[in-house]
């Protein structure tokens, strides 16, 4: 097990960092540079002012040494400018001051400064995090339990009418990607097109106070897709295991059906929609881009959007390295539960 | 008002006579007058007409008014590139001179200003026991200190130097030695080598926001960036989500007192971001969330008119352009260099057509020209663009450019993306060959000048010569369509020296005709803006150049 954890642990850092470089790389091709010099600068700057200002700033130098930079194994680069120093551990300074670190970078704890926020990536990243932290903490309480006896419902009699009905209810909602439903939903629950205006059709409020009001409607868009995937999911393992030679003993020898499906096949329907829940997180975490840029819920979907556009290089760094620990953490999490569900398979 | 001045400009006079004859509206004499510094009230005194009591709604003291715009990062004032972002600072950092939104300018932190007939000599006067919000007085020495800023040409993104003119060195990059003579802590003479008639109306733009001398063009939400004149403060900034601005309770606003203007009554006022989508300010002024609009645009102005809310609108001089840069290469050759091609553009394309189908008729169909007609010195042409598509195929075959497909661009918003897909589907009704680009913002504004075929968007300015010196002239950063042409440079230096607007129109009327001759924009129309906002707020009329004067903000008892 042990060994396990640790070779899992020398995949997250190896994908995190191979990821990041990408997302480096692509971010400090010349026009996302000139992007971000014109973003930050004045967005009708000259070229040559843009030259200038990338030149001020260090970003005029080898892609490898600023990567290097960036993690904190090559130090930080000190440009010389009218007036002073400009570096990156220091910011601007008549002086270089006499206190300052070399090198500031991952390994040193600094994730670096987000150009369009204006504040450490560290701080915007928790904050963010923590936003869509509760909106998934409210769509899994929501989309958990309704998928499952959904599916658990849908599956215990195949063919049946009930499962018919259900089936359908959950393809139509998995069908129905988040604009289509949000749109739908603001348009009629929050509109006055329609009047009913039982919501509010927007989130931006729910940051600060989540309430009913403001905070249904994308709750309710992003579980309502996740309801019908992993009802799906449970149906079908659930209708498998109603199959089963020990399904039809119990029921044989007597027992309840309620009690056939809660003590006999409940345990083993559940592990490929437990493997689907967990992927549900990381799918979540960028998923929610849609609704959080919809709802105009400043989350962690919006922030990326945000980096992105503004080409905010440190900024997207870290949601990569969050989004790669959030998936490889997940699946580790979802291999052994899958060890405690089911006793036949081992992670070694 | 307290702004006094015993000397009427001459040329105001005249103004005066001419609208009394009929020759001028109301408005162009307004923005005529005050530019000549000459007080509203001493305005409206010459014309016999008494000045409009601002309707007196019961304001209540304090409360917290919640306003929808953009919350972008706050810049050093002068490299400021958003009204959004002005409309942050302006709570602490105030103008010399406000334009109204009746065309009218008025002195704010100055008592009155006095301009020579020639337009050389401003002698500017400061409004008495004003002082920085860390207890300093503001002297001229001060407004010296913020000129020769805005002069320093080096500094990269610094517009308000292309609003200073002649004043800045062009070897330095600085101002230019002996234009600023501060005479007493009051008075601040300025002497320009070549007239300017703008001069004040340049200053009340939102990059002219006046900073403390201590401020070193660093953060502008902590330390110097929060010293400034002005009543409120800065609680707190959050780009992209909200901003926050408080009643700064230490500090003595000179307004409060000053005639004319007064007010300040909130407590509190968040500005919060619900991005770019008109369906999200819709959603959030719906759902009670906000209680004032930045902007209503296009379709969604119906909608705002259906709920119980109040509109606000306001004729502007702001406009798209749908221009060619004459100088761009595609594909190894300068399609547009060729005055035919632009010409057979520009009669291909129904200015009407795209108001109505772009902007659902919320304007006024403009000439092509970039002049507007509520400029002072506007005039008529003689030679107008005739929409003659025929006539524009016959023009582009004799270029030998008849089957060259042209790529327009434009940027993926509301009205812009629009207009420019009904210019397009009029060049197509046309016979020419045009393929549709839609770029996403940022990547937009990226090359938003070097794109061969494209539309701009231009916010107003108060006088005709502004805008054209800043788009049009040889050489400026703005110079979106490569125009260089000496003949119109010469014309248009010669207009800038004329104080006096009927004399300018002569000159005015051949420089308009020189931009619809030479071929250089599509300026299809003119917008009117509207802002929508709930029964209770009070002095949030929407302003042609998208201020929001906090002071002027409140909430009715």
């Amino acid at each position: 097990m042990g060994l396990f954890l640790l070779r899992r642990l020398g995949v997250m850092i190896l994908t995190a960092l191979c990821l990041t470089f990408v997302v480096f790389f692509l971010t400090n091709l010349s026009p996302n540079l000139e992007k971000l010099a014109k973003t930050q600068g004045n967005m009708r700057m000259t070229d040559d002012e843009v030259v200038s200002w990338l030149e001020n700033r260090g970003y005029d130098r080898n892609v490898f040494a600023r990567y290097g930079e960036w993690l904190g194994v090559v130090p930080g680069y000190v440009v010389e400018q009218p007036g002073g120093f400009r570096g990156r551990c220091f910011g601007e300074a008549d002086e270089v001051p006499p206190g300052a670190s070399t090198f500031c970078g991952v390994v040193q704890g600094n994730w670096g400064f987000s150009s369009v926020f204006r504040e450490e990536v560290g701080s915007i990243i928790a904050t963010r995090l923590g936003l869509t932290a509760k909106l998934m903490g409210f769509v899994m309480l929501l989309m958990v339990p309704a998928a499952l006896i959904i599916g658990v419902l849908a599956g215990m009699r195949e063919g049946s009418r009930l499962d018919r009905g259900l089936s359908s209810v959950s393809i139509v909602s998995t069908a129905t990607p988040e604009y289509v439903s949000g749109v739908i939903f603001i348009t009629v629950f929050a509109s006055s097109a329609v009047g009913l205006r039982w919501f509010k059709g927007t989130a931006t409020g729910a940051m600060e106070n989540a309430t009913f009001e403001n905070f249904a409607l994308p709750v309710l868009t992003i579980a309502l897709y996740g309801i019908g995937y992993i009802a799906r999911m449970t149906r079908a393992s659930m209708a498998e295991v109603m199959t089963q030679q020990y399904i039809r003993t119990a029921r044989l020898k007597g027992v309840s059906f309620p009690k056939v499906v809660l003590k006999h096949a409940l345990r083993n329907a559940l592990i490929a929609p437990f493997t689907v829940i967990m992927l549900q997180f990381p799918w979540l975490l960028n998923g929610v881009v849609i609704v959080e840029t919809l709802f105009n819920y400043k989350g962690f979907g919006w922030t990326l959007v945000q980096a992105a556009s503004n080409n905010d290089i440190e900024l997207l760094l870290a949601v990569s390295v969050v989004s790669v620990f959030v998936v490889l953490v997940t699946q580790l999490i979802s291999d052994i539960g899958y060890v405690w569900l089911n006793p036949r398979i081992s992670v070694t | 008002m307290s702004h006094s001045t015993d000397r009427i400009h001459p040329a105001a006079k005249m103004h005066a006579t001419e609208y009394q004859a009929g020759k001028i509206s109301r408005r162009e004499f307004l923005t005529r007058a005050t530019a000549l510094g000459v007080s509203a009230t001493a305005a409206y005194g010459l014309i016999g007409a008494a000045a409009p009591a601002h309707a007196e709604q019961h304001t209540m003291d304090g409360g917290t008014l919640r306003i929808q715009m953009e919350v972008r990062a706050l810049k050093d004032p002068r490299v400021t590139d958003w009204p959004q972002i002005a409309n942050i600072y302006r709570g602490w950092l105030e103008y010399l001179t406000e334009y109204q939104a009746d065309g009218t300018i008025r002195p704010m932190l100055l008592e009155s200003y006095e301009v020579s007939d020639d337009a050389t000599t401003y002698t500017l006067k400061l409004r008495e026991g004003i002082t920085w919000n860390n207890g300093d007085a503001f002297t001229a020495e001060h407004v010296a200190h913020n000129f020769r800023r805005w002069c320093e040409k080096g500094v990269e993104g610094n517009s308000m130097a292309s609003r200073m003119g002649d004043m800045v060195d062009p070897d330095s990059g600085t101002i230019k030695e002996g234009i600023l003579d501060v005479q007493d802590d009051l008075t601040l003479v300025i002497n320009l080598t070549s007239p300017d008639i703008a001069l004040m109306a340049s200053v009340s733009d939102y990059p002219g926001a006046l900073v403390h001398p201590s401020y070193d063009g660093g953060d502008m939400t902590s330390g110097a960036g929060l010293i400034g004149t002005g009543p409120y403060t800065l609680e707190d900034l959050s780009v992209g989500v909200k901003t926050v601005l408080v009643k700064n309770a230490d500090h003595q606003w000179w307004g409060a007192e000053a005639e004319g203007f007064g007010g300040a009554s909130l407590e509190r006022i968040e500005y919060i971001d619900y991005g770019t989508d008109p369906a999200a300010w819709l959603a959030a002024i719906e759902s009670e969330e906000v209680d004032m609009l930045y902007e209503s645009v296009g379709e969604f102005i119906e909608i705002m008119d259906s709920l119980d809310l109040v509109k606000s609108e306001t004729i502007t001089a702001s406009t798209i352009v749908i221009r060619c840069n004459q100088e761009a290469e595609v594909n190894g050759e300068k399609p547009y260099a060729d005055v035919r091609v632009r010409k057979a553009l520009q009669m291909a394309v129904d200015n009407s057509v795209l108001l109505e189908l772009g902007y659902s008729g919320l304007g006024e169909v403009a000439e092509n020209h970039h002049v507007c007609p509520i400029h002072p010195e506007y005039a008529e042409v003689d030679n107008p663009v005739v929409y003659d598509p025929e006539g524009a195929m016959a023009l582009l075959e004799e270029a030998g450019m008849a089957d060259y497909e042209h790529e327009l661009v434009s940027i993926d918003d509301d009205w812009r993306k629009n207009t420019t897909d009904a210019c397009a589907a009029q060049l197509r009704d046309a016979g020419i060959r045009v393929n549709r680009s839609i770029l996403p913002g940022n990547t937009f504004w990226n090359d938003w000048a070097k794109f061969p075929f494209s539309s701009t968007d231009w916010n107003q300015r108060p006088l005709g010569v502004q805008t054209l010196s800043l788009a049009y002239r040889s050489g400026e950063a703005w110079n979106e369509c490569a125009y260089a042409n000496p003949e119109f440079d010469a014309k248009l230096s010669e207009a800038m020296g004329i104080a006096d607007a009927d004399e300018r129109r002569v000159i005015m009327k051949e420089i308009e005709q020189l931009m619809i001759d030479d071929g250089v924009i599509i300026q299809p129309y003119w917008r009117s803006i509207y802002r929508h906002y709930t029964q209770h707020v009070t002095g949030a009329e929407v302003h042609p150049l998208y201020e929001i004067p906090q002071y002027k903000l409140g909430l009715s008892a």
